[in-house]
């Protein structure tokens, strides 16, 4: 290991001194540090604490586990739209960082990683010795190569190129010329034309696979060349998807004892009914489930299984869409029907009805106290009859609204309490309901649903992508130069506490202009069955098998 | 005999032409390709993006073009993408563009490709049909026998306590859906709910290796809902015969009642469960989508419901394909069976 770090980045002094003297807790400290390039194991000592040993000693080494989830389809890791592609992919095609449940980065493909102060140079720092499954060398030319590849705004649903924005000329749609830079055979600097502090966060994320040189999105179980511990044996999309250990290839997590226990990990399909997981499970057809939810957590547990649960940012929005027309007007753009919405909606109802209490209530702003930093804005006041006044004011109490939403199990049931609440204050509203096989097709577009947001490190991340005006993913048609201008400067202060006074002009204007109902931050479960090590729900669902194992 | 079978053959083909024509153009509407685009692509992808990704991939040619090249009579596209990529109809996924073959169709025996599945759509139908037969044999294994018996034994004595019973099983049977039936069993004989926890409620590991255990609900709850329906026809039937003439006159010559059942009536009251049992052959395959998705199946009717959710061009016609051979193929079959079972009624 070659964590030639002598010098700590000096917020991370700061900050140890917030978390000693009680003013950020543990998992800020860490998220915040190892960001910064600290590793998760010098962060705790700064603390004063020593790092939580890994389970390795209570591990079997061999074995199989059956994993339910969803098989899909293999494509460009870079278009990647769901966590379980990368579940199957991981397997081969590891990151260059991991993101985990303590809120620190830790290093993969990376032994170190720096940031200056302002967060405008990153130098990354390649781990020396890893080795492609195809015998040659994992240099930074291949770091390099991914990132350009990232920035490449041309290829079709690349959700990377919106984490790695920053770099982008707009022009081009490509990495700004200079910007990557390859230092020596195990260093890149990215030089950033304007400060970021979530690239190492981007990194972490699961679309954000290394790939090799001549590699082929098409051909991708056919010619498996990755760094990872494990090749593909079969992909049945729907069915079933087997990952076998690469015998014979010295995976360089070996050395470093990081696990890769297993020597079979298959993932089953059982469909989206989680009814149909439960029989699989009572029929000892599966020993782990990719995620529990609702009521099925009491069920699951019924018939004997453990629990692994995390408060996560994992969350739902039911929002309006600014830009949508209906019957020739936008009836979602005055910023007063939108307050309305959001006055008629009591968000703990919301997660009692809709997610069973398993949950924290939130305020509508996509920001929350798991994010380093979250400022303590109040949300609107819950006022049905001065939501109703509103909405009369606005000439809009007659409007028919359509709430849309997914045929699911808590989406589906949070979206009806949401429709529920705003008929008891007096609101006319039609429920629609639609299929999971043709929801996502216009997700965006709908005038007004519900969607899921899954778990992201950095407060500033959700913002960036789901309501900077005109982003791919801005569902809430949401474009106001102000909260741009805002959340430019919330990205370029490493420091959290100076970015909180920023967050919290951000978090009002998320409530005042009614941007969404943001409910409640969901606690996230996964169950399994006694007998296996490792296999801890993550709070971003990112996949990290080489974990588990079955108990010695 | 034979130009009947001939011309029955031409109808098929005639009638396979048109139904996977009107299944082409109706999964070649603006929409459902933009669907196609955001499923394959990404599912967050922008407008822009849909439409380069459609035309990167030939989907923007005109209908009878693209149903040329998937029939086989019109050379598979080449096409320069705008991302500089060369992208051929007839190219094999990690081969090279300059191999491909110029044509490339069901005439060429090259069902083509699945967007859903990345796989070639004549193993997945392959598959799957395999799937789904193993599943219906078990099925008819159950089915036919039962409810003929159930009939025969309904039929032969009309009004008598054996016909009201049984054929009130048989009545309730058929009036019970799957999806009722299903939940049912799986509640009752697949939790512990009821101290009866005896099958599996789910028949994925059926697929590989099928058992009693995991296979017995997903047969029961088809073939219960055949049985009924299938007993009724026969029992109907056989009373008919009953009374007829010969059947009298052979009580009267002293003839005993089984052989009567057996040798005289039985024949003739077969005729008309034949045409049902062949019609359940083409429900079945269809039929099945249901309980495949109750137990978690993966058959035909599951490959059916993959391929309409995801607008998947090629595999659905290959599925119609296939869905129009098993119901011409199984209506012949019955109206030859026909001529051997009754010898009044000729083809020619």
């Amino acid at each position: 290991m070659t964590h030639s770090k002598t010098e700590i980045h000096p917020y991370a002094k700061m900050y140890a001194e917030d978390a000693k003297a009680g003013k950020i807790d543990r998992r800020e400290f860490l998220a915040r540090t190892t960001a910064l390039g600290v590793t998760a194991t010098a962060a705790y000592g700064l603390i004063g604490a020593a790092a939580p040993a890994h389970a390795a000693g209570h591990a079997q080494q061999g074995g199989t586990i059956r994993m339910q989830m969803e098989v899909r389809a293999l494509k460009d890791p870079r278009t990647y739209d769901w966590t379980q592609i990368a579940f199957f992919s991981h397997g081969w095609l590891e990151y260059l960082v991991e993101y985990n449940n303590d809120g620190s980065f830790a290093p993969m493909l990376l032994s170190s990683w720096e940031v200056n102060e302002d967060a405008t140079v990153y130098t990354l720092n390649v781990r020396p010795g890893v080795k492609w499954n195809d015998g040659s060398d994992f240099t930074a030319a291949d770091v390099a190569r991914n990132i350009e590849g990232w920035c490449d705004k041309n290829v079709e649903g690349n959700s990377m190129a919106g984490r790695f924005a920053v770099l982008i000329d707009e022009a081009t749609g490509t990495a700004v010329d200079g910007s990557i830079e390859v230092v020596d055979d195990l260093t890149v600097r990215l030089n950033l034309p304007a400060s970021d502090i979530t690239l190492i966060a981007g990194m972490a994320d699961y679309p954000a696979a290394i790939v090799p040189a001549d590699f082929d999105a098409e051909n991708m179980t056919g010619n498996p060349v990755g760094t990872g511990p494990y090749l593909p044996e079969s992909l049945e999309v729907g069915v079933k998807a087997v990952l076998v250990r690469n015998e014979g290839f010295e995976w360089w997590g070996y050395a470093e004892n990081r696990g890769a226990f297993l020597d079979r990990i298959e993932y089953i399909d059982y469909g989206t009914d989680p009814s149909a997981w439960v029989a699989a499970a009572a029929a000892d057809e599966v020993d782990m489930f990719y995620e529990t939810v609702g009521d099925f957590v009491d069920v699951v547990e019924g018939i004997g299984w453990e629990r692994s649960e995390v408060a996560s940012a994992a969350t739902i929005v039911i929002r309006p869409n600014q830009l949508a027309e209906v019957d020739g007007m936008q009836p979602y753009a005055d910023k007063r029907v939108r307050q309305a919405i959001a006055m008629a909606v009591d968000n703990s109802v919301c997660l009692e009805l809709g997610y069973a209490n398993r949950g924290v209530v939130a305020r509508n702003q996509h920001v929350g106290p798991m994010h380093p930093a979250w400022a303590d804005v109040p949300g609107l006041p819950y006022d049905p009859e001065g939501a109703l006044a509103l909405l009369t004011e606005a000439g809009m109490a007659d409007f028919e609204m359509e709430i849309t939403s997914i045929d699911d199990d808590w989406r589906k049931n949070t979206t009806d309490a949401v429709a529920a609440q705003l008929r008891d204050a007096g609101f006319n509203i039609k429920r629609t309901i639609i299929p999971g096989s043709t929801f996502w097709n216009d997700w965006t577009k709908y005038p007004f649903s519900s969607t899921n947001w899954n778990h992201r490190p950095i407060d500033t991340q959700i913002l960036g992508l789901a309501y900077r005006s005109g982003e791919a993913w801005n569902e809430a048609g949401f474009a106001n130069a102000e909260f741009d201008t805002l959340l430019a400067e919330a990205n370029s202060l490493a420091d959290a506490d100076e970015r909180r006074e920023v967050m919290a002009k951000l978090q009002g204007i998320m409530t005042d202009e009614g941007v969404t109902i943001q409910p409640y931050w969901r606690t996230v479960y996964r169950h399994a069955k006694p007998g296996i090590v490792g296999w801890d729900m993550h709070i971003a669902y990112l996949p990290q098998m080489y974990k588990v194992a079955l108990a010695a | 005999m034979g130009l009947f079978i001939l011309r029955r053959l031409g109808v098929m083909l005639l009638t396979a032409l048109c139904l996977t024509f009107i299944v082409f153009w109706l999964t070649n509407l603006a929409p459902n390709l933009e669907k196609l685009a955001k499923t394959q692509g990404n599912a967050r992808m922008s407008d822009e993006a849909v439409v380069s990704w459609l035309e990167n991939r030939g989907y923007s040619q005109a209908l009878p073009v693209k149903y040329g090249q998937w029939l086989g009579v019109l050379p598979g596209y080449v096409i320069e993408g705008a991302d500089g990529e060369v992208r051929a109809r007839c190219q094999i996924p990690g081969e090279p563009v300059e191999d491909a073959a110029t044509f490339c169709g069901i005439l060429q025996g090259d069902w083509g490709y699945s967007t859903v599945f990345k796989d070639e759509v004549g193993s997945i139908v392959g598959t799957r049909l395999g799937l789904t037969g193993k599943l219906m044999f078990w099925v008819m294994m159950v089915m036919v026998p039962g409810a003929l018996i159930i009939g025969v034994l309904a039929g032969m004595r009309e009004g008598s306590r054996t016909d009201r019973s049984l054929s009130t099983v048989s009545i309730v049977s058929t009036a019970t859906p799957e999806y009722v039936s299903g939940v049912v069993f799986i509640s009752v004989f697949a939790t512990a709910t009821f101290g009866m926890q005896w099958f599996k409620g789910t028949a994925t590991s059926a697929m590989e290796d099928a058992t009693f255990e995991n296979f017995f609900l997903p047969v029961i709850t088809i073939a219960l809902y055949g049985m009924g329906y299938i007993a009724r026809m026969t029992r109907a039937s056989m009373t008919e015969v009953m009374t007829a003439q010969y059947i009298r006159t052979a009580r009267l010559k002293g003839v005993s009642f089984p052989k009567i059942v057996l040798k005289h009536a039985l024949r003739n009251a077969l005729i008309a469960p034949f045409t049902v049992i062949m019609l359940q052959f083409p429900w079945l395959l269809n039929g099945v989508v249901i309980v495949e998705t109750l137990f978690n199946y993966k058959g035909f009717g599951w490959v059916l419901v993959q391929a309409a959710g995801n607008n998947d061009i090629e595999l659905l016609l290959g599925v119609s394909i296939v869905s129009v051979f098993v119901v011409l193929i199984t209506q012949l079959i019955s109206d030859i069976g026909y001529v051997f079972l009754n010898p009044r009624i000729r083809i020619s």
